[in-house]
Parts: structure tokens; C-alpha cells; sequence
């Protein structure tokens, strides 16, 4: 039985309604307007055109920018979702309950590190006078110094680090979730483990995993920390692009029209994703 | 079901809007209004050592905003309140540009030690205009090849086209400052700085291409640094003293040399804001900088070392060995100033950096 | 009986070992990061030399350092309040009230997750510049409410329960008062709740990078004091600091465990 109230709603939601509006619908309103402005020899002209937008499409390493940023972001989701889902699902199914709490909690730890010292901290670890190139030296699996920094590799591996402690959390939620029963019933139907993961758990737990996946994919697109600490300008990626703009050339318009390219791959993916992304009251 | 009129509700934003945006507006005065001397600088002036005397005798606080290139210090000044800022360091080379805007205040000559500064530093044609003094030389140092010499055959680094060399592939740096690094590859190509126009652009571009596809990776004064520092790299293309000798005791083996067809001087200038507020104790600040005490500590400041403008810094016999201070009258004459292009060359430059960025 | 122990030992070795390599990957960073901030030497690489606090010192006696970190607290502090307030507030008026549009109300206030912070940074920093207001610490805590009240408006409304609606009513139905129904029934119900979204809303702004950057001025928070520091020389002062945050947000993992899991545990 619902017996919600009509008078004085507005009250409530107002302030945090204006407070969007104001400081997130209004902002991107302006930038939609300046994207349609140019920068043209230090000052910004006030003429509508669409100039910008195509520069964005025609010129190659703009476009690549987009390419590499999209490249990037797959490539990290589908590692992290695979190192992520076994941890996930060990953890819920096979740790004594006793110990799961503690067991997610040291899986999550860095996390808490700053996001800024986290690439760097992996910029050393990678390097050739870093960690790892000293232990296999030092193991004999090579002679010479290997260097992995300063590559997209480096990228991805930065980016997997972090999304696969997202991901491990968004799976184990969803998992534990999972009635025992539904297992139970499979078993005494006689279905053997494999299959009552492939026909049962996996497709139950599939919400965890688009969760955590669309989160990985909107964090990852827009990022620019870590690849600019870990990719060394080898390659650039959107977020890089639009600071160069930002920064180097105070191009408001063009940076500007980059983001809203930005965001709308991203409302892109997001409705792609939306069956799985609903808030619901318990 | 309540019905609110539109109208109301309009009026509800537009009285929350103006009254954030006023707080907003007045705790941003509010925060000016505390004693702070707010400086625009190179990463050599961030060192607390180098402050903290000047912090401690005039009970101040300096707040130092660092940037990369004279294009990326002026997106940062465009993105802020006149009255901002304080104290500008600024690439001499680009003073005149500086003026032309008008950033900087004029400075008294007299107020500095100006028979202290090497006669070759003091440059008046780049910082003095129309007869007034505008910036003061403060450093210098080079833009060549740095490179570790346990690792790369240093007779190989005297050739300034050694930067394109596919014997270095995956061993090289670039340094990430559009200027010096095209005019070296111009030196390399044999072209001279002081003739290099738009029309050397796409043969430079060419090289810089190649050079993406050799380099390990392109970045700050720092990122260069780290990569050397920590064997990522043998090479650092435009590097110099400043990406070596702060690491000199960590490791002696990272050298730096002027190729023989010459290399790229770089030299900053520091001056006060013309829309500061406290132009008094900018000047003040300028001084210290100057002064023999503030320049040996800002030739050894923790970003990167580089030759002081005055003759009587205070530094060890050690640090001048490690700047190298005896050799400077050779290496002066063997090297071209940063070339000053006017606007469309400039950003013609800039693109042509830009597409080398996102090359891959 | 050990026959028995050596079995599952053997069925669970494969688990064991997969979660103790992902467990090495994810620590290793970290590891490296805290074991350098003791080294003795100029460069936080191996060798490793030391152990020495002089990097520790260095940051503890940088005023800069220490005033962002403050900032970075009191920033984090207010905007996670101030994220849950309003977060609070709107759920409680989309759960309990008829309003018009509420579902391009629920939208709108949630639109600000899937679009990216460099994103929500850069049209605020184009709206300051276009009204002329300065760059403030102000302006970061505006900005991080913009992306922490969706996600407290998330969880609030999430928990709000037809049950809680019907001891709400209860309440009303005794001549309690609007606001005594908020203060002494509504909030003490939604307690776990509310103080999920503030640890979380702490959290996200207390690491936050990219709009800190672009709206701040000289005031900085500490993850752009960290990223100047980086940029003005590679030294074990990033290790530390980094060590630091560490630590602090441990801490603060470890007091949120307490206090909201505790709790729930204890009913």
C-alpha cells in the first residue's frame, strides 16, 4: 500500500535539484555553446560553426586520440573482468565465511591509496631499474634490464590494477547474493558443477559483472592520470588530448567539443549497459 | 498533486545561483586578502630550501603555480583574476611577447646587482623594450643531448643527428618543449636556428616522426629525468645539465654534451606582474632571487640545477664542477638562443608539435 | 583425519595459489611504494638503502604539504555533509511525496555518475571564467558535491523502505510533527545508510585529482599538491606522502567497518 503525500515534495528535492542544475546542467549547457565557438589568433570568436567538431573527425590525431582511448578501455575491461571473476567467486563460495569479510577487505586494500601515487608507485615498479626487472634478473629469466613503463602496456596494467579490485567487488556482491538454493536445486536435478556454474551462477551473476563493467568503462575513457604517468606520450589518449588543449593552448572551443565527443561515447555505452544499471528501492 | 508555477520556480535558481556564486565570489577575495606573494615560475623555484629564508624574513607566504612552457604559463594566466599574480618567470625569450601583452611592470636597473651577471646573460635586446628593463636574467643552461655514458658511445652524441640514429631506437627521451627541441632537429638537419622559417617545417616534421617512432617516451623536465635516472632511457633528446646534474651524485655517469654543430641555450628571466597588488615585495622577492645567496641556491634548486646569471653565486667548488662552470665561455659561443617566431609561426609550430604528440 | 585435511588442501591449492598471485599483483605497488619511502638515497628505485625517516621528515615539516592535507580534510569533510544532506533530502522527497516528473527528477539527479570527472571539471572551469569568479577551494567542494550527491541519493533512496513509510505514518498518526518524524524517526532508521554515502562521499573526494585541478588556486588539495610535487623532482617525498594516505585512509576503511558493519552485526 502506497500512500505517499503531494504537498511540499518540492521542498525536499529542490535544493539538491538545484544544486545539479546549477553546477552540472548549466556547465555543460556553456560548454555545449563554446564548443561551437573557435579560438582564432589568442581570443575566442563568438561565431556558431561546427568547425571544431570537424577538425575533431577529419584530423587523424584527433581522431586517434578517441581510437586509442576506446582500445585502451577494452582491452583493460576484458583482463580485469577475467582476473577479477575468479578472486570474486573464490572469495564468495570457497572462503570460510569466517575469513570472507577480511579476505575482500586485504583484495580491496590498495584502493586506498592515493590515485595520483598509485600510477606513479607503478611507474617505478616498472621501469628498468625497477622491482620487476631486477627480480627476473635477479632470477635469470633475463640477463639485460626489461623495461615494461612508458608503453600502452604499462597503461593497461595500471588500469587493470584498479578496476580489477572494482570488479572483484561488484562480482563478489552480486554473487553472494545468489540464493543457495537455485545450486541445491541443480545438484538434486543431478547437474555437475560445471554445468550448474555455466546455466546457474554465471548467468545470475551477470549484473555484478555489467556493473562493474560499465564503472571501469566511464572511469577508464575518462582518465587522465594514468596515462599520462605511465604512457609516456607513446601514444595519446582523449583525456590527454583535451589537457593539451586545456593547458597548452588555453583552446576552450576545441576542448570543449572533444568532451562532449567524450560524453556522448560514453551515454552511448551507458544505454548499452542501462538494463543492468536501474536504482531500485528496497 | 502540487502545482508549483514555473515562474517561482525559476526565480528559486536564479536567488540560489547569484547567492552561491556571490559567496563564492567574496571567499575568493577573502583568501587574497591574506600576506602571499603568488609566483607563475619554472619547477626550480618550488624548492622549500630556496624560500624558506625569504618565507621566514618577510613573513610571508610564496605560493608557486609551476608550468612547462611559456604557452602553457599563459593558458594558466588566462584562466585567472588580474591581480593574481606576483612574480613571473619567464623564458627571456619570450620577455617581448610577455610586454607586448601587457603582463609586466617595468624595474628599476639599480635595484639589481647588474655588473654581477655574466656579460653574455645580460641580453638587453631581450629584456629590455622600448628602453625599459622588464625581466632580470636569472639561469641558463642548454637544451642539447644528455645521455648516460656507460651505456651510449658518447663520440656518437657530438652528431646532432644522432637524435633520429636507429642504433638508439627504444633508448631515447624527447623533452617536451616544442622550441628547442625543433631547433635542434633543424642543427641536425644543418639548417641554422637563426634561419629557420615555415618552410623547414615539413622536413622537420618528418624527423620528429621518426624520432616518435624511436623515443621511448616524451615528457616533462621530471619524466625525462625519472626515465634516465631509472635506465628507461640512455638518451634524452634536448636534454641537458638541467636533467642531469641534480642526479649527479646518484649517478655520475649521466653526462650531457654539445654536438658539434651546436646546441640551444635556454635562459629565464624573472619580472613582477604588472596587475600585482604588492609590487613591493615582488621586487623584493626578484632581489632575493638575485642575490648570491638566492642564486646558488637556485642553480641547485631540487627540480634541476642549471648555471646562475650571477657571476658571484654562492656555490661549492663541487657544485661548479658539476655545472661545469669553467667550460661556459666555450660552450656559449657554440650555441644558438631560442628562436623567437612571430604568432603564425609560432602556432604553426605548435600544431606541428601537437600532430608529434599524437603521433604514434 | 589428516588424510582428510591433505585432500581439501589439495582440492583448494589451485584457488589458493590463483588468489594469492592476484593478491601479490595488487600489493605490489603498494608494497613498493611504502618499502621506498625509507630509502636513503636520492632515487626510489633499488638498490634499496636505509632504513631512513628523512623523507617523512621532509614532508612533515613542508608547510605546503601539511596545509593541503588539511584542505583536502576540511574539502572532503564538508562536500561529503553537504552531499549527504542534499542527497537525503531529495530521497526523501521522491520516496514519500507525489511529484510531478519525479522520474526526469530521479534522472537528472543521478546523470552526473556516467559522465566523467575531467568532464564535470572542465564546464565548471569554463562557467567560472565566464562569470568572472575565481578559482577557490570553494569551487572544489561545489564540484565534488556535483559528483557525490548522486551517489548519496543513490544509497539513501536506495534504503528507503515502504516499512520505514508505515512507522513514519505511525508516528504522524500520534501527532508527532513533520520535523520530529525527519529527526527521530526517519534519520535514526536510515543511519547505516547516511553514513555509508558520507564515508564514500569522503572517500571519492578526499583522492579526487582532475577537477581539484582545475578549479582550485593556490589552495590546493592534496592529490594536486602530490602531482606538483612529482612534477618538480622524483624523490622518496612522493613515497612518503603516498605512505601517508595510506595509512590515513586505512584508518578510516577500518573505523567505517566499526562503526556502520559493526553496528548491523549487532542487531
Amino acid at each position: 500500500m502506497r500512500a505517499k503525500r503531494k504537498l511540499g515534495g518540492w521542498g525536499f528535492v529542490g535544493p539538491g535539484l538545484l544544486w545539479t542544475i546549477a553546477f552540472f546542467a548549466v556547465p555543460l549547457l556553456i560548454m555545449a555553446a563554446y564548443s561551437l565557438f573557435q579560438r582564432i589568433g589568442g581570443r575566442i570568436v563568438t561565431d556558431l560553426s561546427l568547425s571544431n567538431y570537424l577538425a575533431f573527425f577529419t584530423k587523424p590525431h584527433h581522431l586517434n586520440a578517441l581510437i586509442n582511448s576506446l582500445e585502451v578501455t577494452l582491452i583493460t575491461t576484458i583482463i580485469s573482468i577475467i582476473l577479477a571473476y575468479p578472486l570474486a567467486y573464490i572469495l564468495a563460495f570457497r572462503v570460510p565465511p569466517r575469513w570472507q569479510r577480511i579476505a575482500l577487505m586485504m583484495a580491496i586494500l590498495p584502493f586506498w591509496t592515493s590515485y595520483v601515487v598509485r600510477s606513479y608507485s607503478w611507474l617505478l615498479v616498472l621501469s628498468s631499474n625497477g622491482v620487476i626487472s631486477n627480480i627476473v634478473q635477479w632470477l635469470g629469466v633475463v640477463d639485460s634490464p626489461i623495461s615494461l613503463a612508458n608503453s600502452r602496456a604499462a597503461i593497461v596494467l595500471g588500469f587493470v590494477h584498479f578496476f580489477t579490485m572494482l570488479l572483484t567487488l561488484t562480482i563478489f556482491a552480486n554473487l553472494v547474493q545468489i540464493s543457495p538454493n537455485y545450486k541445491k536445486a541443480a545438484a538434486d536435478l543431478g547437474a555437475s558443477r560445471l554445468q550448474t556454474f555455466w546455466r546457474i551462477t554465471l548467468p545470475l551473476s551477470i549484473p555484478g559483472v555489467m556493473v562493474g563493467a560499465f564503472l571501469t568503462i566511464v572511469l577508464a575513457l575518462g582518465d587522465y592520470i594514468t596515462p599520462q604517468i605511465l604512457g609516456g606520450f607513446r601514444e595519446v589518449l582523449l583525456p590527454q588530448a583535451i589537457m593539451l588543449q586545456i593547458q597548452r593552448q588555453a583552446n576552450f572551443p576545441m576542448a570543449s567539443a572533444m568532451s562532449l565527443v567524450l560524453m556522448v561515447v560514453i551515454s552511448i555505452i551507458f544505454l548499452l549497459f542501462s538494463r543492468w544499471l536501474k536504482i531500485e528501492r528496497m | 498533486m502540487i502545482t508549483i508555477k514555473s515562474k517561482s520556480v525559476v526565480k528559486a535558481v536564479l536567488l540560489f545561483v547569484v547567492i552561491t556564486f556571490g559567496f563564492l565570489t567574496v571567499s575568493g577575495s577573502v583568501q587574497a586578502a591574506r600576506k602571499e606573494l603568488n609566483v607563475l615560475t619554472w619547477c626550480d623555484h618550488t624548492d622549500p630550501a630556496l624560500l624558506r629564508s625569504f618565507e621566514q624574513k618577510h613573513k610571508v607566504r610564496i605560493n608557486m603555480k609551476e608550468y612547462d612552457g611559456t604557452g602553457v604559463a599563459l593558458a594558466l594566466l588566462e584562466q585567472s583574476q588580474p591581480g593574481d599574480w606576483d612574480v613571473f618567470v619567464v623564458d627571456s625569450i619570450d620577455v617581448a611577447r610577455v610586454v607586448k601583452l601587457g603582463l609586466l611592470e617595468p624595474l628599476k636597473e639599480a635595484d639589481f646587482p647588474f655588473g654581477d651577471i655574466f656579460p653574455q646573460i645580460r641580453t638587453p635586446e631581450l629584456h629590455n623594450i622600448q628602453g625599459k628593463l622588464y625581466a632580470m636574467p636569472e639561469k641558463f643552461g642548454y637544451n642539447t643531448i644528455a645521455y648516460n655514458n656507460k651505456k651510449v658511445d658518447p663520440a656518437d652524441m657530438r652528431d646532432a643527428a644522432v637524435l633520429w640514429n636507429p642504433k638508439y631506437k627504444g633508448r631515447m627521451a624527447v623533452y617536451d618543449y616544442y622550441i628547442p627541441v625543433i631547433e635542434m632537429v633543424a642543427i641536425g638537419l644543418g639548417i641554422k636556428p637563426t634561419q629557420l622559417n615555415k618552410s623547414h617545417l615539413p622536413a622537420i616534421k618528418e624527423k620528429l616522426f621518426a624520432m616518435k617512432k624511436m623515443s621511448k617516451l616524451v615528457g616533462d623536465v621530471v619524466q625525462v629525468q625519472t626515465a634516465l635516472a631509472t635506465g628507461e632511457v640512455d638518451i634524452i633528446a634536448g636534454g641537458g645539465e638541467f636533467s642531469v646534474s641534480v642526479l649527479h651524485k646518484e649517478n655520475p655517469a649521466l653526462d650531457w654534451v654539445l654536438p658539434n654543430q651546436g646546441g640551444v641555450r635556454w635562459q629565464q628571466a624573472i619580472g613582477v606582474f604588472a596587475a600585482s597588488t604588492q609590487k613591493d615585495l615582488a621586487v623584493k622577492f626578484v632581489q632575493y632571487i638575485l642575490s648570491p645567496e638566492g642564486q646558488g641556491k637556485l642553480a641547485t634548486s631540487s627540480c634541476y640545477w642549471a648555471m646562475p646569471a650571477n657571476s658571484k653565486a654562492v656555490l661549492t667548488p663541487e657544485q661548479k664542477k658539476i655545472l661545469r662552470w669553467d667550460e661556459q665561455p666555450k660552450f656559449l659561443s657554440n650555441s644558438y638562443f631560442y628562436l623567437q617566431p612571430d604568432e603564425a609561426f609560432d602556432k604553426a609550430m605548435l600544431d606541428v608539435w601537437t600532430q608529434f604528440l599524437q603521433h604514434k | 583425519m589428516v588424510k582428510q585435511y591433505l585432500v581439501s588442501m589439495w582440492k583448494n591449492a589451485p584457488a589458493v595459489f590463483y588468489v594469492l598471485l592476484v593478491y601479490v599483483f595488487i600489493f605490489l605497488p603498494v608494497a613498493v611504494l611504502v618499502l621506498f619511502s625509507f630509502q636513503d638515497a636520492l632515487l626510489p628505485i633499488p638498490p634499496f638503502q636505509g632504513p631512513s625517516l628523512r623523507w617523512y621528515e621532509a614532508i612533515f615539516t613542508d608547510f605546503r604539504i601539511m596545509d593541503a592535507l588539511g584542505n583536502s580534510l576540511m574539502v572532503a569533510v564538508v562536500s561529503a555533509a553537504l552531499s549527504c544532506f542534499l542527497g537525503f533530502l531529495a530521497a526523501y522527497g521522491l520516496a514519500r511525496y507525489t511529484i510531478r516528473g519525479s522520474g526526469v527528477v530521479q534522472w537528472l539527479l543521478v546523470a552526473p555518475l556516467s559522465v566523467s570527472y575531467l568532464i564535470i571539471g572542465m564546464g565548471l572551469l569554463i562557467t567560472f571564467k565566464t562569470m568572472a569568479i575565481p578559482k577557490s577551494l570553494l569551487a572544489v567542494i561545489i564540484g565534488h558535491v556535483v559528483i557525490n550527491l548522486p551517489l548519496a541519493f543513490a544509497i539513501i533512496y536506495s534504503q528507503m523502505g515502504e516499512h520505514q513509510a508505515n512507522i513514519e505514518r505511525a508516528a504522524r498518526d500520534l501527532g508527532a510533527a513533520e520535523w520530529q518524524v525527519l529527526v527521530l524517526i526517519t534519520l535514526p532508521l536510515l543511519w547505516p545508510a547516511l553514513l555509508a554515502s558520507f564515508f564514500l562521499s569522503f572517500t571519492l573526494s578526499w583522492d579526487e585529482f582532475i577537477i581539484a585541478l582545475l578549479v582550485s588556486r593556490f589552495d590546493v588539495t592534496l592529490p594536486v599538491e602530490i602531482w606538483s610535487l612529482l612534477r618538480s623532482g622524483l624523490n622518496p617525498k612522493t613515497n612518503a606522502v603516498g605512505s601517508v594516505v595510506f595509512i590515513v585512509s586505512i584508518v578510516l576503511v577500518f573505523v567505517m567497518e566499526i562503526v556502520v558493519f559493526g553496528r548491523r552485526k549487532s542487531k
